[in-house]
């Protein structure tokens, strides 16, 4: 399977999801100062699937900030699909500076079929 | 418009999560809407070859708007994901005259769909903009949308380049979601 990280519209990185890697990204620090951000994947499956899911979890260290589930059903062979998640921000006033968020922001993407693991994708957040 | 505002619109119904099918041929303009809807750039759209889906969640109210595939070795999938539906969107080119009856086949079929029985319909009679498009009116003579008594159902023209209309239909969305 082949996934693609997008935020707010710019691509991250595109990887062919290795559980062993952790990927870097930069991302421009005035995304803290969205109302909202976006995070979209792509991924493409040559197999059909029938109960394909994941799991997806923003840690702060090691402490999960976020967590957000969602099932999808069906994947259709040989397709390309996109999930993008909007979240409002949290206030200003509670979001912790750049510097500190910088390196120590994980995001982690768990695929599944049911049960099974299909692959985890792991992308730490510099801000830049 | 946007996404997070159809939501806060909607949520005077807290804890629920609603999900929005579009469906229709290929390069009726889901994909476009689908953008329109998140303010986002729809410079670039390509064919789906599957899904696209976008969530909004705010307060634990959650919104997923599913846009699947219209190409014809797709359209046979497009059943597994009629689940738990709460407002089919069926959006059909207005400009392309030689496949109103392919589109109304197609859109007869969703509608005769057991797992959707009941659900409201909003047809969006798209591309306006362009010089040839049939009017709103054409089209629900065309496809006999008055047949349609078992849901409410509602077309809608509009142009989700410019968006024109596309607000109009997503107000008629939110006065007839079902109450959970």
């Amino acid at each position: 399977m082949r996934t693609l990280a997008k935020f707010s519209g710019k691509a991250l990185k595109t990887c062919n999801t290795n559980p062993d890697i952790e990927h870097e990204a930069r991302v421009p620090r005035k995304i803290l100062k969205c109302r909202a951000v976006s995070r979209e994947i792509s991924f493409s499956s040559v197999h059909a699937m029938e109960k394909f899911r994941l799991e997806q979890r923003v840690y702060f260290k090691d402490r999960m900030l976020e967590e957000w589930f969602f099932e999808f059903g069906t994947v259709i062979p040989n397709s390309t699909n996109t999930w993008q998640s909007l979240i409002e921000a949290a206030p200003e006033s509670q979001m912790m500076p750049a510097q500190v968020l910088s390196g120590n922001v994980v995001i982690e993407t768990k695929f599944f079929d049911d049960d099974l693991l299909v692959s985890t994708s792991k992308v730490r957040l510099f801000y830049v | 418009m946007g996404l997070l505002s159809l939501l806060r619109k909607l949520k005077s119904a807290p804890d629920q999560e609603l999900r929005l099918l579009l469906l229709g041929l290929d390069n009726a303009g889901k994909t476009t809407l689908l953008k329109k809807l998140a303010s986002e750039d729809i410079t670039q759209t390509t064919p789906t070859q599957g899904f696209n889906i976008k969530s909004v969640q705010s307060d634990g109210f959650k919104l997923n708007v599913w846009d699947i595939g219209g190409q014809r070795k797709i359209r046979p999938y497009w059943r597994n994901y009629f689940e738990n539906t709460d407002v089919l969107i069926y959006v059909i080119d207005s400009g392309d005259r030689k496949r109103f009856e392919e589109t109304g086949q197609e859109l007869g079929e969703i509608l005769s769909e057991e797992k959707l029985a009941g659900v409201p319909v909003l047809i969006f009679a798209n591309k306006q903009d362009l010089f040839n498009a049939a009017p709103a009116s054409e089209i629900a003579e065309g496809l006999q949308l008055h047949t349609i008594r078992d849901r409410t159902w509602q077309i809608q023209a509009c142009s989700a380049t410019s968006g024109e209309g596309v607000k109009d239909g997503l107000d008629w969305v939110c006065k007839n979601l079902k109450k959970k």
